[in-house]
């Protein structure tokens, strides 16, 4: 069936099942393979997009879910200057290593910042529990927001 | 032929249910990795499936005239835990329940429906007697949680029925709630434990235990309570209420945990319970 939302901004349309994941839309629809996918079951936040500036699960999302809605992937975010703010702090405190997990990290940091620009280190971990990291153990991605809610990301 | 069905509203979703023996997809967070296949392909299910994320009508916290809370079977997670209508408990419940963005996509009905043993919002909704609204092109029926759930898996669910509302009763109680699990975030219980009491002039008026995990359903004994309630709190004995509970207490060995442990932790979680009870914030 027709499903129509808004990708990075831009209203589009695609014939797909309503049971397909958001994640194979985007990624075999759309080519935007900025967002990854990880375990495909939820838990470690790789496929991380922003529906309605919310971090969701692309991996579990069925598309029909996202009609009408905004959908905002790493591509769409990186036009942002809150992305190039974002981006800086983690490039800084080492925040990305193999990059695997970073635009999932990227985006549900920006969502935390939205709600609570200056966020203390409990409140980011618990924003970002839902991103998993096997390179940094975690802390240099918590400077890394810290250091990115500091400068303020301009919303 | 499997059908994907996409109702515009609720008459058209009951409709479609009075015709359809169907999965109800919500939130997705269960259904979707349950039968997931492989990347790129899509979702395989053996009968129709019908999508009601998407109605509004079931998205909302209100409260009715007896003051008992009402939320619609659409309603996120994150969104019953914001609103100021929801008792505190709940909420506490939800934050531990696996991550901020699973709480975005989420649904309270879908984590009922699932009828998941480690179900985490189920040990609140037990506890404090709530209950579902069932609905079907033939009208609907309330049914409390506890008698929802028939066990692993299984829910007192007609084909042609959907959950289309979750009814929280507030209590005035003293809760204490621990959930154990292999890490803060994301972590599917190994035993939880929820207690519910007041106390009037050294008197127990209310004392209600809930164990989740540790059983192919919430456990909770009615009989049990009744026996404690009306008793003098110091006349309480931690030991024989332990006896009372220790044989309703039947988990199993997973890959999570073994049973000696959860059966031993859950135990213990039960006499920090009793000893916070016995000390009295109520008194």
């Amino acid at each position: 069936m027709e499903i129509k939302f808004i990708l990075n901004g831009k209203q589009v349309s695609v014939d797909v099942s309503p049971s397909m994941r958001l994640l194979d839309v985007i990624r075999d629809k759309f080519h935007l393979t900025g967002t990854k996918e990880g375990c495909g079951e939820g838990e470690c936040g790789a496929c991380t997009v922003l529906v309605n500036n919310e971090p969701y699960n692309s991996c579990l999302t069925p598309v029909i879910n996202i009609v009408n809605k905004e959908v905002i992937t790493i591509e769409g975010f990186r036009e942002t200057k809150a992305y190039r703010i974002i981006a800086d702090a983690f490039a800084e405190m080492g925040g990305s290593q193999c990059g695997f997990c970073t635009p999932g990290m990227i985006l549900a940091t920006y969502a935390v910042l939205k709600k609570n620009p200056h966020p203390t280190e409990e409140e980011i971990r618990f924003a970002l529990s839902g991103n998993l990291c096997r390179c940094t153990g975690y802390q240099s991605i918590v400077f890394a927001v810290l250091k990115a809610s500091e400068k303020g990301i301009e919303l | 032929m499997i059908k994907q069905l996409v109702p515009a509203n609720l008459k058209e979703a009951l409709e479609m249910l009075s015709k359809h023996n169907c999965y109800i997809m919500s939130g997705g967070t269960d259904l979707m990795v349950q039968k997931h296949v492989s990347t790129g392909l899509l979702p395989s299910f053996d009968k129709d499936v019908i999508y009601v994320m998407n109605l509004k009508e079931l998205d909302y916290v209100k409260k009715d005239d007896n003051g008992n809370i009402r939320i619609g079977a659409a309603t996120r997670f994150t969104d019953i835990e914001r609103s100021p209508l929801v008792p505190e408990i709940y909420k506490i419940v939800i934050k531990e329940i696996a991550s901020n963005n699973i709480r975005n996509m989420a649904t309270m009905a879908g984590n009922i429906a699932n009828a998941s043993p480690a179900g985490d919002s189920l040990v609140p909704l037990v506890l404090n007697d709530a209950s579902v609204i069932l609905s079907s092109v033939n009208g609907n029926r309330e049914v409390l949680v506890r008698d929802f759930v028939l066990g692993v898996r299984k829910i007192d669910r007609k084909q042609n029925e959907m959950i289309t509302e979750i009814v929280l009763k507030p209590q005035e109680l003293n809760y204490f709630y621990r959930k154990v699990g292999a890490r803060k975030a994301e972590s599917i219980t190994k035993v939880s434990l929820m207690g519910g009491y007041k106390i009037e002039n050294g008197i127990i008026k209310d004392l209600r235990i809930a164990f989740g995990s540790v059983s192919i359903k919430v456990v909770r004994s009615l009989e049990n309570e009744n026996k404690y309630i009306g008793q003098k709190v110091k006349e309480l004995n931690i030991d024989s209420v332990i006896e009372d509970y220790s044989p309703l207490v039947t988990p199993i060995t997973d890959q999570r945990s073994n049973k000696e442990y959860r059966h031993k932790v859950a135990m213990n979680l039960l006499r920090k319970f009793l000893e916070e009870v016995k000390g009295g914030r109520n008194e």
